[in-house]
């Protein structure tokens, strides 16, 4: 006969019963999100990041953007109005770690990119005040003057792709890769030759976006990476192609 | 002298509650110091000084200061106390124990100087860098085996519900931080790596690390300092032994399912919101039972309340606890969520929780005991009920900011004019919460001037203790 | 494995996490305060606290 007296004098049991009870509920809500096909929406045009918006990409999060600005859209009238179509998960399946963020100090940008220009972008990172006077949000000046590290941008890749984005480390991943996102993105994804393609985008640009982000061609700096990074934010799935209620049935 | 070296072979291991003790207080006094700069930049933007000392980069040193540091030092200080007492026997392997104090200041600043270089893992409460994460690691299996091994050789039979709170608190955060701490380093001679996984997944890892660390970290735990130190000040055993036993598995039990409530509308399935919803509304059940628990146990004796300060800290964290976690139900229904989610509500909800319940149940734990731990009495009563003044006025004077931006917010968000047009850009919702910035930057620094107080009141006490005990020795009665 | 399928709706899983759950929690409360010899026994650990007073300070003696 089973006797609780037995798990109050027996630290052992004790602790494999808790271990029990507190496993139930994360393993249940975890697990299935793997496996249930409709955790994230089948769409076109969603790509792993190129090698200068990565870098942008890890300089958002290192200076703590998600702390104030959320990267998801919920699905109200007032937040598509004011920010656009509401997020998919798909969007932000090779977002490592994602970056949804829990605070809208300032506005969402999950769907900022291509909304103001490169221009206006660098003014307001330099100076948010002179942009937006309501704003408290921090000066980002010393971007402009930071020289970007791209020195290791190849094994920052290959980290990514030990966890499961699609950057090419050789010519079958790279034919994959062809078939999948087309050829141009194909040749950004692949990691042999990402300090070309990184200084080759921050120069001339990529997928009709004209490079040089930030106005000064002279050098690649953080603010190249930054701006490139959010001007790619939630322009990759075109909602034009699908009618509005495409993706209901994954909520 | 050999005589008297045998002699003083302290029954309990009290060097180790003693250092951890005076930690607690000066994390509390750094974390909360940034945390009142962190809100002053929210209301004067001038002040964030690029590129180390911004909004973005000082955040989780406030929240890493006051959690893992004030936090995690008074748990580590009165777990050992605890345990040590109910166990009735002397703490296992005192130099484990001193590697665990050594382990645990060191992850705190080298976590503050690491995000002020710019290293985040980019996951809130999560933002160590894989080093830091595996010396927290090494760390967390040495304090478990410390705590563990001390429980094994009781010499009292039965295990103290308290020790109950610590262990699942203990095993908790180790499950925790382990799935959420996955990632794959760029190469092992940099600080900078990705978390193992992406978007939608990655988002229910992250909320399910990060409601338990509220859920473990920040109650379950507290929940076990609660149990012991308010019997003890109030000198009556807890109201029911059984009622603690009923809440303490349903709250393990529940508590884990809650982080989808973080959340709501957003691109994870609905199911699993849904679930998170259901659990968090059933959780108000074993809340408000360690509540009731508590606040009962001073039943026949609430004259305590009047005449005892640190009995009225214990008794009004309680409160805060009831309230809060009557809050954290309610703000997660969808409906509810989705007004109160991004807004300043959420923060006053995790302020009302985190200075009500966990800081105001440390202060009447670290009162009561710091006098014991230096055998003397405490410094001055008066100042105690000073800073319970200052504490409660500190934190009502936040969340009721808090509150007042995070509703006017949330509304202005949603408001359309008569053409169905939204009827405030995003910039005029910001210039409307500049006076709730300051009145909640100045509810925080009236709450770290009670924090100073009390730090002042604790290095008397024990520069008391310690004259005592340097002075003659009084005769043996 | 066909019969795992049988797990993948919310319909039959949701009722069968109630009854297992449920259950636990009655037996639960059975165990505590189902006989009132046990029950007086569980209480007579409330004092645990308290039992260790010798070893309490000195000055506030």
């Amino acid at each position: 006969m089973f006797k609780h007296d037995s798990i109050e004098k027996n630290v052992g049991l004790m602790m494999v019963l808790m271990m029990l009870a507190i496993s139930v509920g994360g393993l249940v809500e975890i697990i299935p999100l793997f496996f249930i096909n409709d955790t994230i929406e089948k769409v076109d045009g969603v790509r792993p990041y190129t090698p200068l918006e990565l870098r942008g990409r890890d300089i958002y999060v290192r200076e703590g953007c998600f702390l104030c600005h959320s990267q998801m859209i919920r699905p109200f009238r007032d937040e598509q109005l004011r920010y656009g179509h509401y997020s998919l998960a798909a969007e932000s399946q090779y977002d490592h770690p994602f970056q949804w963020g829990s605070k809208r100090t300032g506005p969402d940008l999950a769907r900022v990119g291509k909304k103001y220009s490169n221009e206006w972008q660098v003014a307001h990172l330099m100076d948010p005040q002179s942009m937006v006077p309501e704003s408290v949000m921090p000066h980002y000046g010393f971007l402009e003057k930071t020289p970007l590290d791209y020195s290791d941008v190849g094994d920052r890749m290959a980290a990514l792709r030990l966890t499961g984005v699609p950057y090419s480390s050789n010519q079958a991943e790279y034919d994959s890769n062809v078939k999948q996102f087309g050829e141009d993105v194909a040749k950004m994804l692949d990691i042999r030759n990402a300090q070309k393609n990184l200084v080759d985008q921050a120069q001339n640009g990529f997928g009709g976006a004209p490079g040089n982000y930030d106005g000064d061609a002279s050098n690649i700096t953080e603010m190249d990476a930054l701006v490139a990074y959010l001007q790619v934010l939630g322009t990759m799935v075109d909602f034009k192609k699908y009618d509005n209620d495409q993706f209901v049935k994954y909520r | 002298m050999a005589a008297v070296g045998t002699a003083t072979i302290e029954q309990y291991n009290y060097d180790i509650v003693r250092k951890f003790s005076i930690m607690a207080l000066f994390w509390a006094v750094i974390g909360m110091a940034m945390g009142v700069f962190i809100a002053s930049q929210l209301a004067w933007p001038f002040l964030n000084m690029d590129p180390w000392f911004t909004f973005g980069r000082l955040r989780p040193i406030h929240t890493g200061g006051v959690i893992f540091g004030f936090g995690g030092c008074a748990l580590f200080a009165t777990s050992y106390y605890v345990v040590q007492r109910t166990c009735q026997t002397r703490l296992f392997a005192d130099g484990l124990a001193s590697f665990t104090f050594w382990g645990w200041q060191l992850i705190i600043v080298l976590a503050a100087s690491s995000y002020v270089l710019g290293y985040s893992q980019g996951k809130e409460y999560a933002e160590m860098e894989w080093p830091i994460d595996l010396l927290i690691t090494v760390v967390w299996v040495a304090y478990i085996a410390v705590f563990v091994g001390t429980v094994m050789k009781r010499k009292q039979p039965h295990i103290y519900v308290a020790n109950w709170f610590y262990i699942v608190f203990l095993l908790a955060v180790a499950l925790l931080h382990l799935g959420n701490g996955l990632a794959v380093p760029v190469s092992l001679t940099t600080m900078k790596s990705y978390p193992l996984f992406s978007g939608a997944q990655d988002a229910m890892i992250q909320w399910w690390y990060g409601h338990n660390a509220v859920g473990f970290f920040l109650t379950a735990a507290f929940l076990g300092m609660m149990y012991y130190y308010v019997p003890k000040q109030a000198g009556r055993p807890i109201y029911s032994y059984r009622l603690s036993i009923v809440h303490f598995w349903a709250l393990s039990f529940m508590y884990m399912w809650a982080g989808p409530h973080h959340l709501h509308w957003t691109a994870l399935p609905d199911w699993v919101s849904t679930m998170g919803a259901t659990f968090s509304i059933m959780l108000l059940l074993p809340s408000w039972g360690g509540m009731i628990n508590g606040i009962m146990t001073l039943s026949g004796a609430w004259d305590k309340l009047r005449t005892d300060p640190i009995m009225r800290f214990m008794i009004v964290a309680l409160s805060f606890y009831g309230m809060s976690t009557f809050e954290g139900p309610m703000m997660s229904l969808k409906d509810v969520n989705a007004l109160s989610h991004y807004t300043d509500w959420t923060v006053g909800h995790v302020h009302s929780g985190a200075l009500g319940w966990v800081a105001m149940i440390s202060f009447g734990a670290l009162y009561h005991m710091i006098p014991r731990l230096w055998d003397t009495k405490l410094y001055s009563t008066k100042l105690v009920t000073v800073h319970f003044w200052l504490a409660t006025i500190g934190i009502l004077l936040y969340i009721t900011a808090m509150w007042i931006s995070g509703i006017m917010q949330g509304l202005m968000w949603r408001a359309f004019d008569d053409f169905g047009n939204l009827q405030y850009s995003f910039a005029e919702t910001v210039a409307a919460m500049h006076p709730f910035y300051v009145m909640r930057a100045l509810g925080g620094l009236v709450f770290v001037s009670g924090m100073l107080v009390m730090a002042y009141n604790c290095w008397m006490t024990i520069s008391q203790g310690k004259a005592a005990e340097a002075g003659p020795a009084p005769v043996a009665a | 494995m066909e019969w795992l399928n049988w797990f993948k709706s919310f319909e039959n899983t949701k009722p069968v996490a109630m009854i297992i759950f449920f259950t636990c929690f009655c037996m639960v409360l059975f165990y505590l305060y189902g006989s009132k010899k046990r029950g007086e026994r569980l209480e007579s650990y409330r004092d645990i606290p308290l039992m260790d007073d010798n070893q309490d300070v000195k000055g506030a003696k």
